[in-house]
């Protein structure tokens, strides 16, 4: 027997889905933030610090707008938000390998020094989070 | 690529949110596709002259150059 969702239930799904993906991220770096801060580690508290407030205010407007769109009768995602997302994913994912590529060279070379391996995947995870974040709103706004 | 949407929509008294929602987008899709800076998929172009009772070679433009 086949179940049919519709759209509105699938974007439910997607909003409840982002809001508990969210949640994890925010106790992540939250716990991170306390446990570095325990340690004396007062750039890792912050750090921790600034993913879970910027987490959380993604989360509070993901959950405001998908409402608000929902009720109103507009899709949350459509093929021009698809396409967006797409092209602005891949983008990011390239540019990535450049900035980890300059980031493992500039390392080796000694002019980026890390405390930790964990502290060079943070420092990446976030430039790809900023690339990601910035080739979203340059395509959001440019033809495709 | 230009297109006949905001003619066409203003002709049946439709709003973009009117059409946005008849066709199911969002309102900024209807927004770029009338600035003619959106390709549309080859379903949103049909459903959107199937809305507007036209065909989608009357709806989309394109200039040859």
């Amino acid at each position: 027997m086949k179940i049919k969702i519709n759209a509105e239930s699938v974007d439910k799904i997607r909003i409840v889905a982002i809001i508990i993906v969210s949640l994890f991220v925010i106790v992540t770096g939250t716990l991170w933030s306390l446990n570095s801060f325990a340690k004396g580690d007062i750039a890792g508290a912050v750090t921790g610090g600034l993913i879970a407030i910027t987490i959380l205010v993604f989360a509070i407007f993901v959950y405001m707008r998908g409402n608000k769109d929902l009720r109103e009768g507009y899709p949350l995602k459509d093929e021009r938000s698809g396409r967006v997302l797409e092209k602005a994913s891949s983008k990011a994912f390239y540019v990535s390998l450049y900035l980890l590529l300059a980031v493992g060279f500039l390392s080796s070379e000694g002019i980026i020094k890390f405390r930790d391996v964990s502290q060079a995947i943070s420092l990446s995870m976030g430039g790809m989070a900023i690339l990601f974040a910035v080739f979203w709103a340059y395509y959001h706004r440019k033809e495709i | 690529m230009k297109t006949r949407i905001k003619e066409l929509r203003a002709r049946y008294d439709f709003t973009q949110e009117d059409l946005a929602k008849k066709v199911g987008v969002r309102r900024e899709t209807i927004v770029f596709l009338e600035k003619g800076k959106y390709n549309p998929s080859l379903r949103l172009a049909h459903d959107i002259a199937r809305i507007l009772k036209t065909r989608i070679d009357e709806l989309f433009i394109f200039e040859d150059n």
